[in-house]
């Protein structure tokens, strides 16, 4: 499947963004800890995974891990904190997600990282802290399936910057369109103001 | 000084807290889990001189007590993540202490890199809890 062109994309970082301060949010030294560079897209182009980050209403840090094609590989989320972020996690994923049955509660999962396999900086941070509080991070993954006419789907996502938010989808990974819905409605708006 | 900790200090008082196995939950086909957290696994056990469990959630005799852990001491989903490995104490508690990183199979290995190399380690091996 095609990708839209790089420039067209939306910045990962904002530049001069807003201090990680809040509750719940992840102060540099353990989003440093918590980094996993590298990787390659597996079983579908092999070619390198980025990661990039997505603001969002919630205190936490999102990560999408997507190959270049867009077919993500996992999404993740991130919050310093005693409470499971799984439910607002979920709500945020369906507000992003096209249709937003594509998310569903196995696809969700939670880890809780503790310190000491974080490496010593993050062990001895979060050792100072009281009370104890780990980091929570939420991982969705879509395993690639089969849609009701026997093709493969996969998740893509699409960070155009004209879209609010990035947008999930399901398409299949030998399509020769760019399948996200909301690029879709926004081609048939345009054709029809022209028509 | 704590209650507890006076109560072991002194002699006849509650035996000092002390690792007595470790468990980890897995599945045989899980690249994060074989070999790379069994190998670990096994090392671990060695260092804490305690004996070490496998529990495959693939096999019916074992899952229920896989499920146990996990949804009472764990990472707790629907589908969870594997492996996850925890210490019993002599106390009879259990402490959770490492949970498989979704994002990659080297990020699950660097993780158990720096639970070997930690402070916590450090101090459950002197025998100074954990």
């Amino acid at each position: 499947m095609a990708r839209p062109l790089r420039e067209r994309l939306a910045e990962a970082r904002r530049r001069g963004g807003r201090k990680l301060t809040g509750r719940g949010s992840l102060p540099r030294l353990l989003r440093t800890a918590l980094a996993s560079p590298g990787g390659r897209c597996y079983r579908h182009c092999d070619q390198p995974i980025r990661s990039r980050a997505v603001p969002s209403a919630l205190p936490g840090r999102w990560e999408v891990r997507s190959c270049p094609s867009g077919v993500v590989s996992v999404t993740s989320y991130a919050e310093w904190t005693r409470r499971d972020p799984t439910p607002a996690v979920r709500r945020t994923l369906e507000r992003w997600t096209e249709p937003k049955s594509l998310v569903r509660a196995w696809d969700l999962r939670v880890a809780t990282r503790r310190g000491p396999e974080l490496g010593k900086n993050a062990e001895r941070f979060l050792a100072r802290n009281h009370p104890s509080r780990g980091v929570r991070v939420v991982y969705w993954r879509v395993y690639p399936f089969r849609a009701r006419d026997g093709t493969e789907r996969r998740l893509f996502v699409c960070f155009r910057r004209t879209h609010a938010a990035p947008v999930f989808f399901a398409a299949s990974p030998t399509a020769s369109e760019w399948g996200c819905p909301v690029c879709a409605r926004r081609r048939r708006g345009r054709r029809r103001l022209r028509g | 000084m704590s209650l507890g900790t006076v109560a072991e200090a002194m002699p006849g008082g509650a035996p000092p807290k002390r690792p007595r196995r470790l468990t980890i939950v897995l599945a045989q086909w899980c690249p994060h889990c074989v070999p790379l957290s069994v190998t670990n696994g096994r090392r671990l056990a060695k260092r804490l001189r305690v004996p070490l469990r496998v529990l495959d959630i693939d096999r019916r005799s074992q899952v229920k007590e896989a499920d146990r852990l996990v949804l009472r001491y764990g990472d707790a989903a629907p589908d969870y993540l594997i492996p996850q490995v925890f210490l019993e104490w002599s106390d009879g508690r259990v402490q959770h202490l490492l949970t498989g990183f979704s994002e990659q199979v080297p990020r699950t290995a660097r993780a158990w890199r720096d639970l070997f190399a930690s402070d916590w380690l450090k101090r459950v091996v002197a025998g100074a809890g954990n």
